[in-house]
């Protein structure tokens, strides 16, 4: 089963979508 | 980590193809840089944004794979219109209408097509389309009540 390669790193996440082209899909979440 | 609608392989595919997947845990009593940045006051919250950081679409809530998928269709068919990629927005339109049409963010998918078709064509009837569109297939929708005043085109 493939599994989603989460970054947790907003900078990061842009640096990667400015490269590949894709959108960000950000999630939000919280443990409680 | 992937659980809920994470956990169906459809869903992590579509993720890892055609989006860049961000979690950005929430902490309440320390709010973080990312939540004060898009004012975050409730979990889940989702978003769909450009390379710059830009918000497009925002979703609030669980929702099964079907409206997951619609919204993450919605949401990067929002950053073409935004952008101004009006080809592109319109196919992408299309594409959560056709794939997803019982989901909540269809009809918000119509709306667009239509403004997204005036503005690509300066063609006045597209926004009538949607709007018989939005009448026939979604009439209790708020985005058919504000297509009302489209009804007035001539086709």
């Amino acid at each position: 089963m493939a599994e989603i390669r989460w970054e947790t790193d907003f900078d990061a996440a842009l640096a990667k979508a400015r490269k590949s082209g894709k959108p960000v899909f950000q999630d939000f979440w919280f443990d409680g | 980590m992937n659980t809920g609608p994470y956990s169906d392989e459809k869903v992590q595919k579509f993720l890892e193809e055609q989006f860049i997947p961000l979690r950005s845990q929430c902490f309440w009593d320390k709010p973080t840089g990312p939540m004060q940045r898009f004012g975050i006051t409730w979990t889940p919250t989702f978003l769909i944004l450009d390379a710059d950081g830009k918000e497009h679409h925002r979703f609030v809530g669980y929702v099964p794979a079907d409206d997951l998928f619609a919204n993450l269709g919605l949401g990067k068919a929002k950053a073409f219109f935004d952008s101004g990629r009006m080809a592109e927005a319109m196919a992408q339109f299309q594409t959560v209408i056709d794939r997803h049409p019982n989901a909540g963010a269809a009809p918000e998918a119509v709306f667009l097509l239509g403004v997204a078709g005036y503005k690509h064509t300066q063609d006045p009837k597209e926004l009538r389309r949607a709007y018989e569109t939005l009448k026939a297939k979604y009439p209790q929708s708020e985005w058919a009540r504000r297509a009302d005043p489209y009804s007035a085109i001539p086709l």
